[in-house]
């Protein structure tokens, strides 16, 4: 219990930093929310009309020192505000209406990239030498290498462009309203696929390494000897004995992964015209829009802690040594 | 197979493999309306990843199309033509004075609603634009005088009141004047006079607009609607736009004849009229050595301005010349003056030898100083992101090398390169400059002494701080003149102090980017017949939604 009230102690120090960041960093940006907006259209106003849109928009313009107290109590109601890039839509508003498409595709990706990354690891180590092990981790690698957009767009290319087997954009086909309809459900899922593809073609590599590392390291211990000579199966012991114990920095990993899918994946996004925050985040930077940025911010920080303490909790199930120490 | 028919014949390749691998997959039912009459106009808007349902039109993010097709103005001016179309209003007239602007409403004009137009929803709108979005500060009141006639009464003789009051999107009085809140309301079901008001559908992608049912034009609504898709970037709505699944593609697209036009030359068609705002190298002028015309004009002679246009801008645009008025104003061009053009020629020796005139001699080394000793070297400042211009100013830094100028290209993200202007904190830059349909507002910005702040002051307008007191009461004239013999006479006058104090090096009139296919409508507006620019987002889109016709 000490552990976790410890932990605890620790994850509120954490926000606090970095929400203190969240409300420093874009207000050391140069310009304000109303001449980045001018700037992107091309436009040019008169000072008075750029005041009128300051008042509008409820730009701050207070010192820091009144902002910042005002801008913690906010955050502790949950008050994120109204969006200034897109006024006048509640921030949380702006924020629900993405979020759904970015757990989408992040978690299923990462769900994918886990589980066949952690297997191939597994197997790879298993059987050293084999052809699994020393072909596919090279391969892995040269493809991890390659930037997420680059494999993005020529996979819209390929698969897209020249075959024509999968949609060019967007979540869905244009016309249809969600609904839990079976044609919906298999619509949305076409238009996952070559996205998703995508960032697991990419991060599969990392998993699989790092799997097949720690399992080398497990598959020299004595108690998989043991196991052997006691006779057990082969998938019990690759599984239960070994696998199982060199998950602990899988774990650790995922719990990282798990907060970042809040993030967005902004290059995917870009590429195959897939909703998501990603996008709203850089809009958000770009366009100074200090509310939404700060809400975004937030949710990302409140997402990694919060898979950080659920994966803390994990361990303590999972590695008895954490408990006592 | 309700999918595969709304898709164009393109995608239905790409759909019936789907069909194939996924079992099928059917259409919602909000798109059976639109069916019944073939596809809606499709349309990208490349630099929104996601709409919201904001119709608001005093939001300076309201949904695409809010202006264009929900609510209309009283005239709108087409910059293609140069003209002058009367919209909800039929006529105006100003008075002798030019105190008072007076508009006459068209008859049996009537809002989505079904209630009628009147005078006091224009007095309501420009309220309501004036406290929420500022602007006008030459307006004392308007009055409705009647139910069809509304007045303007001005604190000054203004003649760009005219197209400015003119070119605001009219809102239904019964209705906005109920908000408490109107600035942040999202009108999220818009009642306006425009062809196209109902929303069919509103997904965070893709919306779909019906026609107005009570439309005052019924016979030129010939489209069955409008369906906007959101893009995070150009890429992805020029794929949209290669591919064919759009009609109207109003955003940049590099070598747009191999990579559009090429696939289906019979349909697929572009026009880049140079009617967007006028493309300057502004030099600061509060600053030595700037502050001398005639380094301005040797600098301006040193420029390549064919090979700008040819290789910086792909050959889209045409050279600017030393009245600045290329393009959109060319109507007011003197002449005279546009033959005699001397600084705007590219003539790098008459360059070198104003140069050692002034003092600006090349050492040993080719490399010229500055009167003081100092080595001449300053920075070109220009946006990331805007690609051609990035290689506009590296022709012009090339072109300045070649004659003993050291200029860098300096390209941080716009957001920063726009603080820099706005505070006078730079050498010189790449930027646009203000785009109206009366030059009163361009030559203002770029002369006009009371829009000069010091080097530090925030500045909105004038950027590289240039002002002559002779302009600032020429303009004033300008304001208050309102016959077009008077008017021209002005702008002659504006145009030779621009050409004898080079405020700015023009480069070339932006060109409106704008390609569309005329596989499913016709009626796009060309260079033979410029009733309107291909901009989606331009008062002018209107006179294009209610001139397109379906294919036979």
């Amino acid at each position: 219990m000490g552990y976790i009230l410890r932990r605890l102690g620790f994850y509120a120090l954490a926000f606090w930093a970095s929400i203190t960041l969240n409300f420093m960093l874009p207000r050391l940006m140069p310009g304000d929310p109303v001449t980045r907006m001018l700037s992107r259209s091309q436009q040019r106003l008169e000072p008075h009309q750029v005041e009128s849109l300051q008042r509008l928009l409820g730009v701050d313009t207070g010192p820091w020192w009144e902002e910042y107290p005002a801008y913690i109590g906010r955050v502790l109601t949950g008050d994120f505000g109204v969006s200034i890039s897109q006024f006048p839509t509640p921030v949380s508003d702006v924020i629900a209406s993405q979020m759904p498409w970015t757990l989408l595709l992040g978690g299923v990706s990462l769900v994918i990239a886990v589980i066949l990354g952690n297997l191939l690891g597994i197997l790879a180590a298993w059987r050293r030498g084999s052809v699994l092990d020393s072909l596919l981790p090279p391969v892995m690698i040269f493809i991890g290498s390659f930037p997420y957009f680059w494999i993005a767009m020529g996979s819209l290319y390929l698969f897209g462009i020249v075959l024509g087997w999968s949609p060019l954009r967007h979540a869905h086909s244009v016309g249809m309203t969600p609904t839990w309809s079976i044609e919906f459900v298999l619509d949305v899922a076409a238009h996952l696929i070559l996205p998703a593809l995508s960032i697991v073609l990419v991060s599969l590599g990392g998993w699989m390494l790092g799997m097949r590392n720690t399992m080398i390291a497990t598959n020299a211990e004595d108690y998989i000897l043991m196991a052997q000579a006691k006779g057990l199966s082969t998938p019990r012991i690759m599984l239960r004995y070994a696998a199982r114990n060199a998950l602990l920095p899988s774990v650790t990993n995922i719990g990282l992964s798990i907060g970042f899918i809040v993030g967005g994946a902004l290059l995917t996004e870009v590429v195959f015209a897939y909703p998501g925050v990603g996008y709203q985040l850089l809009g958000a930077v770009q366009g100074l829009d200090y509310p939404l940025m700060q809400g975004m911010f937030l949710t990302i920080t409140a997402a990694v802690l919060l898979a950080n303490f659920l994966i803390d909790i994990v361990y303590t199930q999972l590695d008895p040594r954490v408990r006592t120490s | 197979m309700v999918y595969a028919r709304l898709t164009s014949a393109r995608r239905r390749v790409g759909a019936v493999v789907l069909l194939g691998t996924l079992g099928l997959v059917g259409c919602g039912s909000s798109t059976a309306d639109s069916a019944a009459e073939g596809p809606p106009l499709t349309i990208p808007r490349e630099d929104m990843g996601n709409f919201t349902r904001n119709f608001n039109p005093f939001s300076p993010n309201s949904a695409p199309m809010t202006h264009e097709a929900i609510y209309e103005s009283l005239l709108i001016y087409n910059p293609a033509a140069g003209d002058t179309v009367p919209w909800l209003a039929e006529s105006w007239e100003a008075s002798e004075d030019g105190l008072t602007l007076t508009f006459h409403l068209r008859e049996g004009v009537t809002w989505s609603d079904g209630e009628p137009l009147s005078a006091e929803d224009v007095v309501t709108s420009v309220e309501l634009q004036k406290e929420l979005l500022g602007g006008f500060e030459y307006l004392d009141s308007a009055t409705a005088d009647d139910e069809s006639t509304v007045s303007f009464h001005l604190d000054r003789p203004f003649s760009p009141a005219l197209h400015q009051l003119g070119q605001m999107s009219i809102v239904p009085a019964h209705i906005w004047s109920e908000h408490d809140d109107p600035g942040e309301d999202l009108n999220e079901e818009p009642v306006g006079t425009g062809p196209y008001t109902e929303v069919v559908s509103f997904q965070s992608q893709s919306f779909e607009l019906g026609p107005n049912p009570e439309y005052w034009q019924p016979e030129k609504q010939r489209i069955p609607g409008i369906r906007m898709l959101a893009f995070a970037g150009n890429d992805g709505a020029n794929l949209a736009a290669i591919s064919g699944d759009v009609d109207w593609a109003p955003q940049y697209m590099p070598d747009i004849e191999t990579t559009f036009v090429a696939q289906d030359p019979e349909h697929r068609h572009y026009w880049f009229p140079p009617t967007g705002a006028q493309i300057n190298w502004q030099l600061n002028t509060a600053q030595e050595p700037f502050d001398d015309p005639q380094v301005r004009k040797a600098l301006s002679m040193a420029i390549d301005r064919e090979h700008i246009v040819e290789v910086g801008m792909a050959g889209y645009a045409i050279p600017a010349d030393c009245t600045g008025l290329v393009g959109t104003y060319e109507m007011w061009q003197d002449p005279a003056l546009v033959d005699d053009c001397e600084w705007t020629e590219h003539d790098p020796d008459a360059a070198e030898d104003l140069l050692d005139e002034l003092g600006f001699t090349a050492g040993a080394d080719g490399a010229r100083s500055t009167p003081d000793g100092d080595p001449f070297t300053f920075d070109i400042s220009v946006g990331s992101t805007s690609s051609d211009w990035l290689s506009v100013a590296n022709i012009i830094s090339q072109n300045l090398a070649d004659i003993g100028i050291r200029a860098s290209v300096d390209s941080p993200d716009w957001a920063s390169v726009v603080a820099a202007y706005e505070s006078g904190d730079f050498d010189t830059g790449i930027v646009w400059s203000a785009n109206e349909p009366s030059p009163y507002q361009y030559f203002r910005t770029l002369m006009s002494p009371e829009t000069v702040t010091d080097i530090g002051d925030q500045t909105f307008e004038n950027y590289h701080r240039f002002g002559d007191d002779r302009a600032d009461a020429l303009l004033d004239d300008l304001a208050a003149a309102s016959e077009p013999e008077e008017q021209h006479e002005l702008v002659g006058e504006l145009q030779a102090l621009y050409d004898e104090t080079a405020p700015v090096i023009p480069l070339f009139p932006g060109p409106e980017w704008g390609a569309y296919t005329t596989e499913n409508f016709v009626g796009w507006p060309d260079e033979d017949d410029p009733y309107a620019t291909l901009s989606t987002r331009s008062p002018t889109t209107v006179l294009v939604l209610t001139s397109l016709e379906p294919v036979e």
